[in-house]
């Protein structure tokens, strides 16, 4: 029997605030502004999810133009080119900052902490609160913009001035500000959400629980929020700069009048490249959880991931300048970034060799979950080979700003934000939820997924590396590009998304019809051993009401020679 | 340690500031003295001096875990990193394929003797 102590060690608030279980909660106290993480992680879950729809729905109406130029969308009408540039610059910016941010970090890292770690909740809950609510404001604002005058934001999701400063150039007089306010915002609330989550995960672990015994989810959320405090500064203070610029008539970006457009490229991208390891070690760590209990296998060098992650972080500040090897930087310096960018691949090739030599020996079950892990590992590869190659600065001076470029980050972030979160999502729904998924219906869903995902982004490189320019409207204004072969792909990746875009429709029923009528989960329907499968599902305000547990070891002691059972739950004494 | 030992007096916060007052006076009378080297010292010198003062003892980092200590160096070496990556471009008037009109029209201004450094001129 798991020994236990009393609810309360973890937050300071919880238990005194309005909800501490002295009362009923009222509907608004338990949905509308919940303190409990559970309820704050489904918040960010399901506006994630609808910030999604919203940015597939963008990205299918700029694919509809590209593949038949000048027809009517169903669904949107006629695209016009400002309608274009609006739509490219907030699929971007949406799926990065409303979608990745909010799901990988802010939901999972709510959600998971605090029952991972053996916690009632969250050190800060109201802050927590606060990040949500200041969360939801930006994603009104973002999408408020396009309801003003002139539309929203068109000038890329990455910002550059002069065509993001001046209205006369993008054509989106307030919808350019709308776009940095939202921005800011955006990462006011993420910066509270870290706070929460390193305190949390530093201070709150159960009894027992040493530093190796934490999951490495846990500690890969936690390195991600260290990691976006210290980029963000620089951005803001650009972003702060560039509304001044745009609304103020200041010129710091601006060169006919001594401003300098490449020092916002260096601001952007000091926090723009970090940010890409910022998303991707949560995926990383819900990979790492998922591979271990459907191949029942100790995790491979659990040290070795967690300092390749942190090394990973430190690399992450050398590299941003890869992103402007043609704006004219130093050639000197593009040598310097040319060299850590290639290194920075080197950690990560480690922490895939770590999950392949964790299946290796598995008794491995394709679950859902496991099936969405496994391809995150077969995606994010070609993701970050095809860094490799723009990574080195003469390839890219051929490649920048072309579908192959597009492609290969829509590799890593696609394998990240989507991928990694299917992934998490499908193994933790028991617990979220108290019911399990369909089966079935889960793997039609991952491979009507997987398969157009990459029937879109694979004819992508082949036009990038034919000099397919991006952010360009309509290609039958260059011959060159316009030839029918190029055309017939585009055709072919456009009605891939549409496929993989309806597949999701699978998804939703599975998950409203698994919530409502699924079969019971229990506890641990995984045999998991962390110690959020130790708390009923789904587990109450407060986590473990009767006691909170006490961890004995570490979270991947699966087929322990000697013992009957192949799992090891952390609560379980020896 | 308890929570008593971790605290400091108030007067302990009053003469931390009436250093910093001090050191104000210096930072703005030393440029004052038009010598190069002093204008450097008591500028950028003492403006560090105060930013770590303020750091330490208001921001209260010499009360905090080493954690927090090593959380805020580490943001200082991206700084100075930061800087060292963007130098190169932003402190030029030109480079590859472009250049900043503004800068050279007022550069060889001031080359032609039409514009002189010193503010009083202006």
């Amino acid at each position: 029997m798991a020994e236990s102590i009393p609810v309360g060690h973890g937050s300071d608030d919880a238990d005194h605030g309005e909800h501490g279980g002295h009362h009923e909660m009222t509907f608004g106290e338990k949905y509308i502004f919940p303190l409990d993480h559970k309820m704050i992680s489904m918040q960010y879950m399901f506006t994630g999810m609808f910030m999604a729809i919203i940015g597939g729905f963008f990205a299918y109406a700029f694919r509809m133009q590209l593949a038949f130029p000048g027809m009517e969308v169903p669904g949107w009408g006629h695209v016009s080119p400002a309608d274009y540039n609006s739509l490219v610059t907030n699929h971007g910016t949406i799926m990065i900052f409303w979608v990745a941010m909010p799901v990988l970090i802010a939901a999972f890292g709510n959600y998971l902490i605090p029952l991972m770690i053996g916690a009632d909740d969250m050190v800060f809950p109201k802050i927590n609160r606060l990040s949500y609510q200041i969360f939801l404001l930006s994603a009104v604002i973002i999408l408020a913009a396009f309801f003003v005058e002139g539309g929203a934001f068109g000038g890329a999701w990455t910002a550059y001035p002069p065509l993001s400063t001046k209205a006369e150039y993008n054509l989106t007089p307030l919808g350019q500000t709308f776009w940095i306010v939202a921005v800011a915002l955006e990462f006011v609330a993420f910066l509270l959400g870290g706070i929460n989550f390193i305190t949390t995960a530093m201070n709150s672990r159960a009894p027992g629980m040493k530093m190796w015994d934490i999951p490495m989810v846990v500690w890969m959320i936690v390195i991600a929020s260290i990691l976006f405090m210290l980029s963000v500064g620089p951005l803001l203070a650009g972003g702060i700069m560039m509304i001044f610029d745009q609304q103020v008539g200041t010129a710091f970006f601006d060169p006919d009048q001594g401003g300098d457009p490449v020092l916002w490229q260096h601001l952007f991208w000091f926090f723009g490249h970090p940010e890409v390891y910022v998303v991707l070690l949560p995926a990383v760590g819900i990979v790492a959880e998922v591979i271990t209990v459907f191949s029942r296998k100790k995790l491979f060098g659990y040290k070795t991931i967690l300092y390749t992650a942190i090394g990973t972080g430190v690399l992450s500040f050398t590299v941003w300048a890869h992103h402007q090897f043609i704006s004219g930087i130093d050639p000197r310096m593009a040598n310097v970034f040319t060299v850590t960018t290639l290194l920075i691949s080197v950690p990560i090739a480690e922490m895939m060799f770590v999950y392949i030599a964790t299946l290796y020996g598995g008794s491995i079950t394709l679950t859902t979950p496991m099936l969405w892990a496994l391809s995150f590992i077969f995606e994010f590869l070609i993701g970050g080979i095809t860094g490799i190659f723009l990574g080195a600065s003469g390839n890219d001076i051929f490649l920048h700003d072309t579908y192959f470029v597009l492609a290969h980050f829509h590799y890593t972030f696609y394998p990240i934000a989507i991928i990694g979160t299917f992934a998490g999502f499908t193994f933790w729904f028991p617990k979220m939820f108290g019911r399990m998924m369909n089966d079935g219906l889960g793997k039609l869903h991952f491979w009507l997924t997987v398969i157009p995902f990459n029937l879109i982004f694979l004819p992508l490189f082949v036009l990038g590396t034919a000099g397919q320019h991006r952010r360009i409207f309509d290609y039958t204004n260059f011959p060159d590009l316009a030839l029918p072969w190029m055309q017939d792909l585009r055709v072919l990746a456009t009605v891939s998304l549409c496929v993989m875009l309806g597949a999701q429709l699978i998804f939703f029923y599975n998950v409203i019809t698994s919530w409502m009528s699924g079969p019971t989960a229990g506890k641990n329907p995984w045999n998991s051993n962390t110690l959020e499968w130790t708390a009923t599902s789904p587990p109450p305000h407060g986590n473990w009401p009767e006691g909170l547990p006490t961890c004995y070891r570490g979270p991947y002691e699966y087929s322990v020679e000697g013992r009957e059972s192949d799992f090891w739950p952390q609560d379980e004494p020896a | 340690m308890s929570e008593e030992e971790h605290q400091h007096p108030t007067s302990h916060y009053v003469k931390i500031w009436a250093i910093l007052l001090v050191l104000l006076a210096v930072s703005v009378t030393g440029p004052m003295l038009e010598i190069q080297w002093v204008t450097l010292l008591t500028a950028f010198g003492i403006a560090g001096v105060k930013a770590y003062m303020v750091a330490v003892k208001f921001m209260h980092i010499d009360q905090t875990p080493r954690f927090v200590t090593y959380l805020v160096t580490t943001t200082l070496v991206f700084m100075l990193l930061f800087f060292a990556g963007t130098a190169p471009d932003v402190m030029k008037d030109h480079g590859t394929n472009w250049e900043k009109p503004a800068w050279i029209a007022a550069e060889a201004a001031y080359a032609a003797g039409e514009v002189s450094h010193e503010p009083e001129h202006h």
